[in-house]
């Protein structure tokens, strides 16, 4: 079974270049359905108003991290059973435990490839289809 | 809270493990599993359940590799299920028996072998490099080259843009260095620098952002005090990576490339700025300030805190000023003091030349007023006042001379420190076992004189390593501890820096120094020496030239040359030994090359300076001590030695006052390898002088290694004693 490669996908991140290279990573793997938010409050935003299937959001953002991002979701009746990939600079071991127990779906460690992003994505979305 | 409750929760967890759906520990499960774990250790420690709190902590450990993948998933699944198990007849022994009759440990044990031991990480995530790679293959290399030179573009412009952001933020911070705020405003630009100059394969700008991310995140765990140093390393920080960002747009605009940039000593400051996270000195918060005025008491400060919390949140002093707990005027002050407490715990760094031409103008100073002090018109005026000025102005000039010299002072523990080292290294070629114990180490001196003392140093240390120090089993046959020990201990001592290196090694061997000296000629047999003549001996030149020295002492060749080395500069240098005790090589510095203490002497109208370290003994010899051989050079008995006699003013072509020297006045000057009497007409006195150059043309005068300015304003000339003897045996 193949992902559904028209998931919409939301990009978190506070640095523009960063979304980019997300986006041509993405697009790579055949993702092309995808949204920016520029921190945690415009995803909050965006979530609200419109129909998202997975977020890959940045750890470190200004207003709203991602870890508070990520506490906001798994607190929302609606949103909480969202995929959430977070992206992080290290494999740092307090932050990665902190998501995790917030009930982070995966995280990536800058720098990854498109295929790296796209077997972390088919893993999450194939744990929740089973 | 009791052990049946800590059972339903260890229950509670195993059932969950029980209905996975799938065989491994995915991140959800690992999530949830680690949330009831906490539960659990923190119930098992309050109930005092040690072995549940052992074990669950120990899981929880586990699930951490496992999460960030240093421990294989297949095999922290197995361990993981036999851990809940053995955690669910912890929690039943508790609940039925009060206790755990088994033991945890084989399985602890097993726990931590599978944690200590890294399996390889995942493969992918690390070191892959994206598309530049990529690029050098294949038709699709040319649409990659494209995109990425097109998020090249976006990330220069953004790239400077946010670097552009720290510069505004840091002035913030400078202001309030103890909030976070400013700090992550600081840090995340760099952060995003980072994490796209790792997609873009530009190595060098990753690196320097990430160290400066790195120390930027100790501030922010104020592991790390935010100090004027620390602010100007980051601008410096952001500064190279604007440059570092600047080439790479002049790159793409085809622009000549300008040198590579050097950052290497950038991170090395870096690295040193986070070696310094020892201390941190945080200033002190201005709610405490007010506190110890006394213009609020701490409830106050609390209701004001947690009131300047809601929104909009303002300052604590607006919180303060508006509710009217404290005046704008106390607030101020206390926000003065605090300003002031950042600046007391800090320094500055100067560059030496600076400080170098401060000293020399000061010591301008000190000459012009001491002419001014002794000029005669003054002296004529009979003015009461201006004597009285003049002298506070003296008070002053010479309290600003000592200050200023102050200065230039530096610690010498940097210069012990690398002696640590070096006796560590050689101690460890020679297979000698070798504690160092410093003491002293915050004694001052000149920065000028670090450096120079350092060489004889190096040799006397090499001497203690090398032949002083016994081999370890030497030592314990001779019922010493197996590790010997050399103390490097510094102290002032009248204007000197006094420097003691000793080991408790095996001591000199005077008898056979005594042997060995005579054989050289350099006593007779029947001189009767003190055993401190009998060290001294090892440093005469001539004593350790024939055969190898060590045979006989322990002591290595060539401690006449660092016994010259230190008398270069300025310095004096003793030996005390006890032998099958140690040896102490005892070394004194002047704390200064800028100061020499000299003897003022007069020949004729002249006057002159000699280094009072080069004399030896001032003495008006009979007339019977005085022979002078036709053809031959005149000498003088001095307590038995006949040393040649040095007319200066034959030297210098003046006319003395006296010709015979015993009307006149001498001076026994030790040189290099032998001494001379220096015939002069009177001693002045003795002073400290400050040595200035001759400049370059003079410079090269022999019997002269430099001017002062003397009291009265005069210039005189400072003697070098090896070049006067030179002189006088070429006459």
């Amino acid at each position: 079974m193949s992902v559904n490669k028209n998931l919409k996908i939301l990009i978190v991140d506070d640095f523009a270049t960063m979304r980019k290279v997300i986006r041509n990573l993405l697009k790579q793997g055949g993702f092309e359905n995808v949204v920016e938010a520029e921190d945690g409050l415009a995803a909050l935003k965006i979530l609200k108003s419109q129909q998202v299937d997975f977020i890959i959001s940045d750890w470190n953002m200004p207003n709203m991290s991602g870890l508070e991002l990520l506490k906001a979701v798994r607190g929302d009746d609606e949103l909480k059973a969202l995929p959430f990939l977070m992206v992080t600079a290290e494999a740092l071991k307090d932050n990665v435990v902190a998501a995790v127990k917030a009930g982070v779906s995966n995280y990536i460690v800058k720098p990854f490839t498109a295929e790296v992003l796209n077997e972390k994505i088919e893993k999450i979305v194939k744990s929740l289809a089973a | 809270m009791d052990t049946t409750e800590l059972r339903r929760e260890i229950d509670e967890m195993a059932s969950s493990f029980l209905f996975l759906e799938k065989k491994e520990i995915d991140i959800p499960t690992a999530g949830q599993f680690l949330n009831q774990l906490e539960g659990v250790m923190g119930h098992a420690e309050a109930l005092g359940a040690a072995e549940a709190q052992r074990l669950s902590g120990g899981l929880n450990q586990l699930l951490e590799k496992v999460v960030l993948e240093s421990v294989d998933a297949a095999a922290g699944f197995g361990l993981f299920e036999r851990g809940i198990v053995l955690l669910q007849s912890v929690a039943d022994g508790y609940c039925n028996t009060g206790r755990y009759e088994g033991s945890i440990d084989p399985f602890m044990a097993e726990l931590a072998a599978c944690l200590g031991i890294p399996l390889e990480p995942a493969s992918g995530e690390t070191a892959e490099a994206p598309s530049v790679e990529a690029a050098a293959e294949g038709p699709a290399a040319a649409k990659e080259r494209v995109q990425d030179e097109s998020l090249l573009r976006d990330f220069i412009t953004e790239g400077l843009e946010y670097i552009g952001e720290i510069e505004m933020n840091i002035l913030n911070l400078e202001q309030e260095p103890e909030n976070k705020d400013y700090i992550n405003a600081i840090f995340r630009p760099f952060h995003s620098v980072k994490g796209v100059a790792s997609f873009l394969n530009l190595d060098a700008i990753r690196t320097l952002a990430h160290d400066l991310e790195t120390l930027l995140d100790k501030a922010r765990n104020e592991a790390l005090p935010v100090t004027p140093e620390l602010i100007d390393l980051i601008l410096d920080g952001s500064d190279t990576l604007k440059a570092m960002i600047g080439q790479l747009r002049d790159g793409l605009e085809g622009r000549e490339a300008t040198e590579l940039i050097d950052t290497s000593d950038l991170v090395r400051r870096i690295k040193l700025a986070e070696q310094g996270a020892e201390q941190p000195k945080q200033p002190k918060k201005l709610g405490t300030i007010l506190v110890e005025e006394g213009i609020i008491n701490e409830d106050e400060l609390q209701d004001a805190l947690e009131r300047s919390q809601i929104p909009p949140p303002r300052k604590l002093g607006q919180t303060l000023i508006s509710e009217g707990m404290a005046s704008p005027k106390d607030v101020s002050r206390a926000l003065r003091k605090q300003a002031q407490q950042v600046t007391d715990s800090n320094t500055i760094r100067v560059d030496i030349k600076k400080l170098d031409d401060l000293i020399d103008m000061v010591g301008e100073l000190v000459i012009t007023q001491s002419m001014i002090r002794q000029s005669d018109t003054l002296a004529a005026l009979g003015d009461r006042k201006l004597v009285r000025d003049i002298s506070q102005l003296a008070s002053i000039t010479s309290e600003l001379q000592r200050s200023s010299t102050v200065l230039r002072m530096i610690p010498i523990k940097q210069t012990f420190q690398r002696m640590s080292r070096l006796v560590r290294d050689l101690s460890k070629n020679s297979g000698k076992l070798v504690n160092v114990v410093t003491v002293g180490e915050d004694t001052e001196i000149d920065r000028n004189m670090v450096d120079e003392i350092y060489n004889p140093l190096v040799h006397m240390i090499r001497n203690a390593v090398d032949h002083g120090m016994e081999m370890p089993e030497d030592r314990i046959q001779a019922g010493k501890p197996e590790r010997g020990t050399i103390r490097l201990k510094a102290f002032h001592r009248g204007g000197n820096i006094v420097i003691e290196i000793s080991d408790d090694g095996r001591g000199l061997n005077r008898e056979k120094i005594r042997q060995k000296a005579v054989k050289n000629g350099l006593i007779s047999a029947g001189d009767a020496l003190t055993d401190q003549e009998v060290n001294r001996l090892i440093l005469l030149p001539g004593f350790s030239t024939a055969e190898k020295i060590t045979d006989i002492s322990g002591r290595g060749v060539g401690m006449d040359v660092v016994k010259q080395a230190v008398e270069k500069l300025r310095g004096k240098m003793d030996i005390q030994s006890v032998e099958g005790k140690g040896t102490t090589f005892v070394t004194g510095f002047p704390l200064t090359m800028a100061i020499i203490d000299g003897m003022i002497v007069k020949v004729g109208n002249e006057r002159y300076i000699l280094p009072t370290v080069a004399i030896r003994q001032l003495i008006r010899p009979d007339r019977a001590a005085y022979n002078c051989i036709v053809g031959e050079a005149e000498t003088i008995n001095v307590m038995g030695r006949l040393l040649p006699l040095v007319r200066l003013h034959r030297l210098f072509d003046i006319e003395p006052v006296h010709a015979n020297p015993w009307e006149a006045t001498l001076v026994v000057m030790e040189g290099e390898k032998r001494s001379k009497c220096l015939l002069v007409d009177e001693i002045l006195g003795k002073e400290e002088v400050v040595i200035k150059n001759l400049g370059e043309s003079l410079k090269r005068i022999k019997g002269v290694s430099g001017g002062a300015i003397l009291g009265d304003g005069n210039v005189g000339l400072i003697l070098d004693p090896e070049g006067l003897f030179e002189m006088a045996e070429a006459n």
